[in-house]
């Protein structure tokens, strides 16, 4: 039994999620890795959990031609990790789709 | 600057013997007085030693006038350039000798002149070009001076605002005003050791021009480029991985554009302090103080054989 008119409601609580689009909030670290040979692999960090992962893996591997996953991590969360130098990609991928915004994503490495 | 030189010779010769023909006593007491003007007005600058010694040459020159001629055959020299302009100097003052504050102007042509030719010798390119500008600007503002000297009537803003900058030069012709500060780095030398590692060879010397904790850059370097590394026995840096020279510099630039450079004069001159677990970039310059983002590793992919892994764990 509790009183419906003492509930604390946060009228801001959608605004703060941002009213612009759908884009997430926080930096997205786009990281590369070197393997054996001249071998790399992409990680992609950081992206909301609003989103579905797996789905967005799917139409990665199909638009740039490669494999990927999707690993759950306990600290970072889930992490795309798609193979090969796909750091351009995916950048100009996620802009274009409205998954963040230019200035969200980290490009690390060289 | 070979060409300079070579350009400037052939004029510079000619300038000379018409000097030996025509010039006598009375032209080399002339000369004599407008050094000592100049004399007068650099004591005004103390914070330019150079150019007291220059001026301090030229005296000396004009003392040492008849042993010239011997001195002919010299290819090229500060002592003839300075002659010279006071040559060409003289001979202005004989075209201007109307105008009436034309003697300060042309003093602080010598100046200028004497300044660029001790410049020239040392920089680059783009630096001449920057000078070449300021020069274009000072002559410009001369003419303004020259507008305005005599008349009575109001002064346009442009006229004062090239006032205002011409002083702000001349007072302290290192700090460039107009042009931008260049922060000039040396190269990292990287070079690959066998097939899987790279060694960057002046990685502690990189540190010391940055005023940087080896420790640091070693850290941002490891976590930008997602690989492990030491420093070994020689100050070197072992990276594991195969890197470029290209890469690392772009990693570097990464790297002095975030925690070296002040956020907002852009000077080099900072200092990089820890105050309870954050870092924060303290600028020499202009005394501003913000915190830098921290070195995070963030995720690592397992790129080693997992059995290998397994191995060592188990």
């Amino acid at each position: 039994m509790s009183i419906q008119n003492l509930n604390t409601f946060d009228p801001f609580a959608d605004a703060s999620k941002g009213a612009d689009d759908d884009v997430q909030d926080g930096l997205v670290h786009i990281r590369i890795q070197q393997r054996n040979g001249r071998k790399t692999l992409t990680t992609v960090q950081g992206l909301s959990s609003e989103y579905d992962l797996k789905k967005i893996v799917r139409a990665c591997k199909k638009e740039f031609a490669c494999n990927g996953t999707v690993i759950e991590h306990p600290e970072y969360g889930e992490v795309l990790q798609l193979q090969g130098d796909q750091r351009e990609n995916i950048c100009q991928w996620l802009t274009k789709a409205g998954l963040a915004k230019p200035d969200q994503l980290k490009v690390h490495g060289f | 600057m070979a060409e300079d030189e070579a350009m400037f010779d052939p004029t510079l010769k000619k300038k000379k013997k018409k000097k030996k023909t025509t010039f006598d006593i009375e032209a080399a007491l002339a000369e004599g007085s407008i050094s000592e003007v100049g004399n007068g007005d650099v004591e005004g600058k103390d914070d330019d030693p150079k150019q007291k010694d220059e001026e301090a040459d030229e005296v000396d020159l004009d003392l040492d006038f008849t042993k010239k001629k011997k001195k002919k055959k010299k290819p090229f020299s500060t002592e003839e350039l300075d002659a010279a302009l006071n040559d060409i100097n003289t001979e202005n003052a004989n075209e201007t000798v109307n105008m009436e504050d034309g003697d300060d102007n042309f003093d602080m042509d010598m100046l200028d002149f004497s300044k660029m030719k001790k410049k020239k010798k040392k920089k680059d390119l783009d630096d001449i070009m920057a000078e070449g500008d300021e020069k274009e600007d000072k002559e410009n503002v001369e003419v303004n001076t020259n507008e305005w000297s005599g008349s009575d009537r109001d002064y346009t803003y442009d006229e004062l605002l090239n006032r205002a900058f011409e002083i702000m030069r001349d007072k302290n012709p290192d700090m460039a005003a107009g042009k931008k500060q260049k922060f000039v780095m040396r190269p990292p030398q990287v070079v690959r050791i066998g097939t899987k590692k790279t060694s960057f060879a002046n990685f502690t010397e990189i540190c010391r021009m940055l005023h940087r904790q080896p420790k640091h850059l070693l850290d941002f370097l490891l976590a930008e480029l997602g690989t492990s590394g030491s420093v070994d026995g020689n100050s070197q840096l072992i990276i594991k991985g195969r890197f470029q020279q290209k890469q690392i510099e772009n990693v570097l630039r990464r790297y002095i554009k975030e925690y070296v450079t002040c956020h907002t004069c852009r000077s080099p001159d900072t200092i990089l302090q820890k105050d309870t677990r954050l870092f924060f970039l303290q600028c020499e310059t202009c005394g501003s103080r913000c915190s830098v983002a921290s070195i995070k590793l963030g995720f690592q992919a397992v790129t080693a054989k997992r059995a290998a892994i397994r191995a060592k764990t188990a």
